[in-house]
């Protein structure tokens, strides 16, 4: 992993939060941002993952503490409903914040 | 990255993704239908009676399409709730569509009492801009754009409609003609994006404790 930028400039670019910032993860979150709830297949029909790469985004994205998974019951079979924490709330918040005051000044 | 990323455009994709099925366009063009079939229907039944008697009808679609959603669409494209935005917004197009409604029934009864003489095409007017201002203010405000093109449709059926009956002698009004083809060309609409979702979001692999 690099050290702290040498240009002081750059520091906001270093302090990115980088759960989120993976583009799978993003998407996730990026759905997750505009929506109350959704399952599995919603977020893989729109991110065009595949379960099991979903799974592990979105473990990862729990273990930070961003989502919360909840178990309901569809029949007899569980059914996952995914959705963003207060936390993860104002991170994406803090994140989009950051990238724009990072990428607004650049040129084209 | 070529593009924005719009939450805006995120969102509106998330809620066309969960409603773009087409059973609502089949939901639509048969409740238009009504137009078409009740005008045979009343010289048996009476005026009263030839529309009411689909009501039991929509209520069983309703249910069915209900059904559809939750057997067969649900388990190919997911579940999703949406935020409080949008639910304001779906509750701003409940009560714009139940004022306009209203005001449309309250002029529709004066112009009933009041003009009884007043020239059919005036009375096809009058129902087409009603028709024309319920489903721009729909595909506005849920941003379901078809409902533009089925409005000017609808808007269209009964001065087209009037036409036929006195140019070309076609019977009750050019009723069944026009609203046939309308609700036709809805339904149609509908059942072909409805066939395309199930060819084209075949149901998911999950695991087997995933429901």
């Amino acid at each position: 992993m690099a050290g702290p930028p040498k240009d002081p400039h750059l520091h906001p670019l270093a302090d990115i939060d980088r759960v989120i910032h993976a583009s799978p993860r993003l998407m996730v979150l990026t759905y997750l941002y505009v929506v109350e709830s959704a399952d599995y297949v919603f977020l893989m029909r729109m991110t065009g993952m595949t379960w099991g790469n979903l799974s592990t985004h979105l473990g990862k994205l729990e273990e930070a503490g961003y989502i919360a998974m909840e178990k309901q019951f569809r029949g007899k079979k569980p059914h996952t409903i995914i959705h963003l924490t207060k936390e993860g709330r104002a991170a994406f918040r803090e994140y989009k914040r950051s990238m724009q005051r990072v990428l607004d000044d650049l040129p084209d | 990255m070529s593009e924005r990323i719009s939450l805006k455009q995120a969102e509106r994709r998330a809620f066309t993704a969960a409603f773009e099925d087409g059973l609502s366009d089949v939901f639509i063009g048969c409740v238009v239908s009504m137009f078409a079939i009740a005008p045979h229907l009343s010289t048996r039944l009476g005026d009263f009676w030839s529309s009411a008697v689909f009501l039991p009808v929509w209520a069983a679609l309703y249910v069915i399409i209900r059904m559809v959603r939750k057997h067969v669409v649900a388990p190919r494209i997911g579940r999703v709730t949406f935020g409080a935005a949008r639910k304001a917004k779906l509750m701003r197009f409940n009560i714009v569509m139940l004022v306009v409604n209203v005001i449309a029934l309250v002029l529709g009864a004066f112009v009933a009492v009041k003009f009884r003489s007043v020239s059919g095409l005036v009375t096809a007017s009058l129902f087409g801009l009603i028709c024309l201002t319920l489903a721009s203010l729909g595909a506005y405000l849920l941003g379901f754009r078809r409902l533009y093109l089925y409005g000017l449709m609808l808007a269209a059926s009964p001065l087209v409609g009037e036409w036929l009956w006195t140019h070309k002698g076609a019977s009750h009004h050019g009723f069944p003609i026009t609203f046939g083809i309308t609700s036709g060309v809805i339904i149609l609409t509908g059942l072909v994006i409805f066939l395309r979702l199930l060819r084209h979001s075949p149901l998911p692999s999950l695991p087997s404790e995933e429901a």
